[in-house]
């Protein structure tokens, strides 16, 4: 029993010894993605053929301010990445290029980091496929018109000055009449629907075009979805005021309609409907 | 200075496809090296030189809010339902004349009347999207009071068009039918 | 990583040779301090103190020397170039402008001897081919009629109605087919 333990933990180790050295020197060479993936194409391996993408992607350095924005093509094989426009750009930086530079957290849609220009429409890399059926590059770019921070990191200091503006917060002046907890009907609670799960991912106000010329005085339709969200809730009790703050010509009335926002929203959210409800009741 | 951040990249790649000499030809190692990291240069804003946005700044801190404007529904609410009002009484008047041929001096003048005011507001909208007043004070106010006048020279112009002449919807059908 | 498989590569090696009670009992302890070993860090870049004044005007410094991302070049052309929004914007503004043009020559035409009266204008225009005339009845009316029924679906749009997204494409190119065939009608049969 004893000489049999030890003979098959002989082979055993042999065993792992090779195997381990095999990883030892795949390891260096797996870290390039991108040459191992090539290399693979070009091998005749066992495995599925390389399945190779190439993306785009906005570069630009903060470091070497004078330099120009450029565009850097990365090639990775989607056999081995997520089926996410974000595993692609985490597989990149991971493997291909450490300076690429992007916002990220979740990964599933919900805090909105990674909000970014994919193929020419705003929307989260989280929840934006790598589509499959051709292999056309795809272009990554920040958020359109914003400044750039760097690579794909937009700067959003405006958008979130702007949103404390609109006073993203109840505002009552009476007690509750319990003294408890502010109550609202089943009916009033529904009004909220669609406009509290807003993420403030900026997807759709750096889509429309009005925001694009004036945003420093236009709201946006994120920040106008948050402001309807406060309009139509029913504890609030500064309604008044909160009309009155949008009631001039830049904040609210430069939107035209044009509906970038709703077109574009990842959450499938309707800024557009809340910038018409606000205009509508505002109207008489 | 660009180059930086390619070479590093491209070094790593040289130093990794020479391990991967046994697995590639090198023909195909060089052409894997070529292809690996494409930059190419990329034009940005810098063509639309018309009023291209300014360098960023931040007026205060993170933490203050957007300065919020003084309301003046005259610029707002009630620009905007009088603007819906005349665009939608443009509606049955655009039409009437398709079903009667023409319009009568009254509905005709109520017509050019209408399509000035709609005009006026649309070339105004025009005006506050892409001059914007904290940018370009001085060409916004040429900009407005330019249009002001327009509008009253075109009043002018199509009073004395309604009196003088056949009216707006008559002479499009003359000159249609032509 | 690679330091941490040289790890498990010795562990491994150590696993395998039976005899030895000592190591394969202090297995853990072994793993741990190899590991630790491995992974300390030496930092080349060496941080320096700032007071939140200087903070701040190296950060204002680095904004005025940010680019602005692209925007119209990139953004789906789709919703920017074949918007109902800016084809609004640009027919109605091109009848506005045709009609202050008109407005305005029509005050001066009689002190520069122009006849911009409507039995010229008429005169002037049954005098062209008819091909000719076609393609500037045309010219004139596809934008109307694309002003007119856009114009209708953005009154819906501002009385809330038409928000979905799927009735958003489908409205626009509506407004696209039905302008051009209704234009094609006015300058061919009316």
């Amino acid at each position: 029993m004893a000489a049999l333990r030890s003979s098959s933990a002989r082979l055993l180790s042999l065993g792992s010894l090779r195997s381990a050295f095999r990883l030892a020197t795949a390891a260096p060479v797996r870290g390039f993605a991108q040459l191992a993936d090539a290399a693979q194409q070009s091998q005749t391996s066992s495995d599925k053929p390389a399945n190779l993408k190439t993306f785009q992607l906005y570069r630009w350095n903060p470091d070497t301010p004078t330099e120009k924005p450029r565009m850097q093509s990365y090639t990775i094989d989607l056999n081995k990445t997520g089926p996410m426009v974000l595993d692609a750009l985490i597989r990149i930086k991971n493997e291909l290029d450490p300076t690429v530079t992007f916002r990220r957290s979740c990964r599933e849609g919900i805090c909105g980091s990674c909000a970014m220009n994919i193929n020419g429409t705003n929307t989260l890399a989280c929840l934006c496929r790598i589509p499959t059926e051709d292999n056309a590059d795809m272009k990554i770019y920040p958020l359109p018109h914003t400044y750039v921070v760097k690579d794909l990191v937009p700067d959003l200091t405006h958008f979130y000055k702007q949103y404390k503006s609109i006073k993203p917060y109840l505002q009552r002046d009476t007690p509750s009449p319990d003294g408890k907890e502010y109550r609202q009907s089943k009916a009033d609670r529904r009004k909220l629907d669609g406009l509290y799960e807003c993420i403030l991912c900026a997807c759709c106000s750096t889509s429309c075009p009005s925001y694009w010329w004036n945003s420093e005085e236009y709201l946006g339709p994120a920040i106008l979805l948050q402001s309807y969200r406060w309009l139509a809730d029913s504890r609030d009790e500064r309604t008044a005021e909160r009309r009155d703050a949008l009631n001039n010509s830049m904040s609210l009335y430069r939107c035209h309609t044009i509906l970038n926002c709703t077109r574009t929203c990842p959450k499938g959210l309707n800024p557009g409907l809340a910038i018409a409800k606000i205009k509508k009741e505002m109207s008489f | 200075m660009m180059a930086s951040i390619a070479r590093s990249a491209l070094l790593r790649q040289a130093a990794s496809a020479s391990k991967l000499s046994l697995a590639t030809s090198s023909a195909a190692r060089q052409s894997i090296i070529a292809n690996s990291v494409r930059a190419s240069a990329f034009h940005t804003t810098s063509r639309r030189n018309l009023l291209p946005p300014l360098p960023q700044r931040v007026e205060g801190t993170v933490n203050d809010p957007a300065p919020v404007p003084e309301p003046s529904p005259s610029h707002g609410s009630y620009h905007w339902t009088f603007d819906r009002l005349v665009a939608a009484s443009l509606i049955p008047m655009t039409i009437t004349p398709f079903a009667a041929g023409s319009l009568n001096p009254t509905l005709d003048a109520l017509l050019c009347a209408t399509l000035l005011i709609h005009s006026h507001t649309g070339f105004q909208a025009i005006i506050v999207d892409y001059i914007p007043k904290y940018r370009t004070p001085r060409a916004r106010k040429v900009f407005t009071w330019g249009l002001n006048a327009a509008t009253v020279v075109v009043g002018l112009a199509l009073y004395e068009f309604e009196t003088s002449d056949v009216g707006l919807t008559e002479a499009i059908k003359r000159i249609w039918h032509a | 990583m690679i330091a941490q498989r040289v790890g498990t590569t010795a562990l491994r090696r150590v696993a395998a040779s039976p005899s030895n009670v000592f190591f394969t009992a202090n297995l853990a302890k072994l793993g741990m301090t190899a590991s630790s070993i491995q992974s300390t860090q030496t930092r080349l870049v060496a941080t320096q103190k700032l007071t939140p004044t200087d903070a701040h005007d190296i950060l204002a410094a680095q904004r005025l020397h940010r680019p602005v991302s692209p925007h119209l070049e990139i953004y789906d052309k789709q919703q920017t170039f074949f918007g109902g929004s800016i084809w609004q914007r640009i027919t109605g503004s091109a009848f506005s402008g045709g009609l202050y043009v008109f407005g305005a020559a029509y005050l001066v035409a009689p002190l520069i001897g122009w006849h911009l009266e409507s039995a010229s204008l008429a005169a002037a225009f049954g005098g062209l081919p008819l091909a000719v005339k076609g393609g500037l009845k045309f010219l004139l009316a596809w934008p109307f009629t694309f002003h007119a029924l856009n114009g209708v679906r953005h009154l819906t749009f501002d009385i809330g109605i038409g928000f979905k997204r799927k009735d958003i494409v489908k409205t626009g190119w509506y407004v696209w087919g039905a302008s051009i065939v209704t234009g094609l009608y006015l300058a061919m049969f009316v």
